[in-house]
């Protein structure tokens, strides 16, 4: 992990730890139901205040606590165009997948690029230290995947131009 | 050394031992609740109760009456007792019902000391104070509504039989009167009941801290978190003169009514979700940090006084079956299969960052997962020499209550690197 | 056919349901007061932070702070002057300066450090002082005090 990068994963790993601190919590609005009370919202006493971390403008995690689940978004740092567009098929690529991922919700909360729902029943099938190491190492992994697809387009991009050229050279 | 026991693979939403504790009663995670056998080591399912069709939530075992009730997310209760099949003559647990009248999840169920009322927290911003009804065979019940507003999480009877607290997700702890008429003076004449009541000789609930007028519903108490978090767990002391609740802001209250006198207890760790006392001076609480806490104190003041778990102390591997047997594979165990199948069941991975690859899925306390439930195991005399904690991994454990040892690190369950 | 009724929001019609101002008890000052009490805190602050006593500065801000509604000048004011303090402090004195901070102080400080967190680039901080507190006072206060942060109403 970058010296950079450190302080800014501790603040989102000691934050999800503090919030992933769920409960099986039925419904009080409709009877017999249980849903993710962040998505539904329609209990106001059980949501918690949504807290935001920050490196930068371009760089934020939103976590959203209530009582039986978390949602948990992701700001990917995007310079220039391309990494926007590469950030926008990468994300998109993953959460077409959303089922494989469990914890990964479809659609991105507005302003970020990627969401993760976390409810009660993941964190009692799963160890809870290890769905914040899964997140923690997504966000260490994202940014090095993107830049890494940038340079390599970039290569390409200059051999697709150079065999090309090559041919007004002869 | 605490005993070990590992119930399942699956949460264990609550449990309750009967009165010898050779048995005991708990619900993994489901619809039916099952009645575990002591074999020598180890408990086995013997008898499942399955009546409800949603998740169980909560299950009381009423000690000298041997009736347990059981709640549940689809609105309803049950008290299922021992009786002598007809055709058969063997002993078989029976439901009897209960008439709740709420229309959200019943969320807790307690039973009152005499064992003749008990009350069910619901989600319905209401508990139900239910009591028998011979004439009908099923169990009535009345709502204390006023002024809740939210899910109630927990309740706790008062040494008395009347008086009930109540922690709920509006984030106040609340003392109500639960006392019913039928039941709390059943048994006399209206014309003696005047007599007796002249002479002072009824059953009328005495004067306590909490106040003397009791008609049903009354608020003896209401005291709010401090910073503002559901109030998970709630007690009466020994005594019934001082009330503890904890609430999911960190923190621990305990509220001596005559001062007023409310003593707060900050932790720097997760939030606590069950409490017991233990004596009038001491309380066990546990939670999502994975360990049982002591705190102690008197009307002077409190502090925290260490946990039962001492999560530094190397422990055995042996000592929790259930987990980790891994000898079948043989030969194959070695170099990248072993990596693979170990990534694959148990989340162990090699990579990069994470420092030791071995050490790094579990978590040092002896429960793995938020301990959901802690209650009382043995007595002497009044005090509790023991305790028995469950929680979300499955695991039951029942703990010495003397062994405690001061809390060196400052989280159990949590891995902050 | 008009079908906006089929949007309609029934539950919030339900008398019994909980609203946000129940939430908590509202600050009993009133809004110019509490700003104008802001502003002297202010200038009290400068006056510390020329002697050089970080922890009296902070107390003096953080303790009292404004919350609720209608006072978010004052609470602008209060994270200004916050963030000037977090500013100044050397990094190396950071865990002796929150050690010495009362319990309710360092709630109240997590509480400035997530609200000054979600407005990157507002004020002349970098995310990185911000970031390096935060960590500090997490290693001194544990994560109950982010708990606490997360379950206050009474936000800042």
């Amino acid at each position: 992990m970058s010296n950079v990068l450190r302080p800014y994963l501790a603040a989102v790993r000691s934050t999800l730890t503090a919030a992933l601190t769920l409960e099986n919590f039925a419904s009080q609005v409709v009877e017999r139901h249980n849903k993710p009370e962040v998505e539904s919202a329609s209990s106001k006493e059980v949501l918690l205040n949504p807290l935001t971390i920050s490196r930068n403008e371009n760089e934020r995690v939103l976590i959203e606590p209530s009582g039986n689940s978390i949602r948990l978004s992701i700001r990917i740092k995007q310079a220039d165009e391309i990494e926007r567009i590469l950030c926008n098929k990468f994300t998109r690529f993953m959460m077409q997948r959303a089922d494989s991922f469990i914890v990964l919700r479809r659609k991105p909360v507005p302003g970020y690029d990627i969401s993760f729902l976390i409810t009660n029943t993941h964190t009692e099938t799963m160890l809870k230290h290890k769905i914040v190491d899964f997140i923690i190492q997504f966000m260490e992994e994202v940014d090095k995947e993107i830049s890494e697809m940038k340079l390599s387009l970039n290569a390409r991009a200059r051999i697709v131009a150079e065999s090309y050229l090559t041919a007004f050279n002869a | 050394m605490p005993e070990i026991y590992a119930l399942a693979q699956t949460p264990i939403t609550s449990h309750a031992f009967s009165a010898d504790r050779s048995q005991l009663a708990a619900s993994l995670n489901s619809n039916d609740a099952q009645i575990f056998t002591r074999q020598g080591a180890e408990w086995i399912s013997t008898v499942t109760l399955s009546e409800h069709d949603k998740l169980i939530t909560s299950i009381d075992w009423a000690p000298n009456s041997n009736r347990i009730v059981t709640c549940s997310q689809d609105r309803n209760a049950y008290v299922w007792q021992e009786q002598p099949d007809p055709e058969t003559g063997r002993l078989i647990w029976k439901p009897t019902l209960v008439l709740l009248r709420i229309n959200r999840a019943a969320t807790y169920v307690k039973w009152s000391p005499k064992e003749d009322k008990f009350a069910v927290a619901s989600g319905a911003r209401a508990i139900a104070i239910c009591s028998f009804d011979p004439e009908n065979n099923w169990w009535v019940s009345k709502l204390l509504k006023k002024p809740i507003r939210s899910t109630v999480l927990s309740v706790d009877w008062h040494p008395n039989n009347v008086l009930l607290a109540a922690g709920s997700a509006d984030m106040k702890a609340r003392v109500f009167s639960a006392y019913i008429k039928e039941v709390d003076d059943r048994r006399v004449s209206f014309i003696r009941y005047c007599w007796l009541l002249n002479s002072r000789k009824v059953n009328r609930p005495a004067p306590t801290v909490w106040g003397s007028k009791l008609p049903f519903n009354t608020i003896c108490g209401e005291y709010a978190s401090p910073a503002g978090g559901w109030v998970h767990a709630i007690g009466f002391s020994p005594s019934g003169d001082v009330l503890a609740f904890a609430s999911h802001d960190s923190s621990i209250n305990i509220v001596y009514p005559n001062g007023p006198v409310i003593y707060n207890i900050r932790m720097p760790t997760l939030p606590l979700v069950s409490l017991t006392w233990t004596s009038e001076d001491t309380i066990i609480a546990a939670g999502h940090d994975c360990r049982p806490l002591v705190f102690s104190g008197t009307a002077n003041g409190w502090q925290e006084a260490g946990t039962l778990d001492d999560a530094t102390a190397p422990k055995s591997p042996e000592s929790r079956s259930g987990f980790g047997s891994s000898s079948s594979v043989g030969r194959l165990k070695a170099g990248a299969f072993a990596t693979f199948r170990d990534a694959d069941t148990r989340g162990q991975s090699s990579i990069a960052g994470s420092a030791s690859p071995t050490a790094d899925t579990k978590v040092l306390t002896i429960h793995q997962n938020t301990i959901t439930n802690v209650r009382p195991y043995a007595y002497s005399g009044t005090n509790v020499t023991k305790v028995s904690t469950s929680g979300v991994d499955g695991m039951l454990v029942i703990w010495d209550v003397d062994a405690v040892t001061a809390l060196t690190g400052r989280l159990g369950g949590a891995h902050l690197r | 056919m008009d079908q906006a009724f089929r949007k309609i929001d029934i539950d919030i019609y339900d008398e019994d349901v909980l609203q946000e101002s129940e939430l908590y008890e509202a600050d009993p000052r009133d809004p110019v007061e509490v700003l104008e009490d802001a502003k002297q805190r202010q200038a009290a602050v400068r006056s510390f932070l020329a002697k050089n006593d970080i922890p009296g500065a902070l107390t003096i801000i953080l303790d009292n702070a404004p919350y609720g509604p209608n006072v978010d000048d004052a609470k602008i004011i209060t994270l200004q002057t916050l963030l000037t303090i977090l500013n100044t402090t050397k990094s190396t004195e950071i865990t002796g300066v929150i050690k010495g901070l009362s319990l309710d102080t360092q709630d109240t400080l997590m509480k400035y450090l997530y609200k000054g967190m979600a407005m990157p680039g507002w004020g002349d901080i970098s995310g990185s002082v911000r970031l390096g507190w935060h960590e500090k006072l997490t290693e001194v206060a544990g994560v109950g005090c982010i708990v606490r942060t997360m379950t206050d109403r009474r936000t800042v």
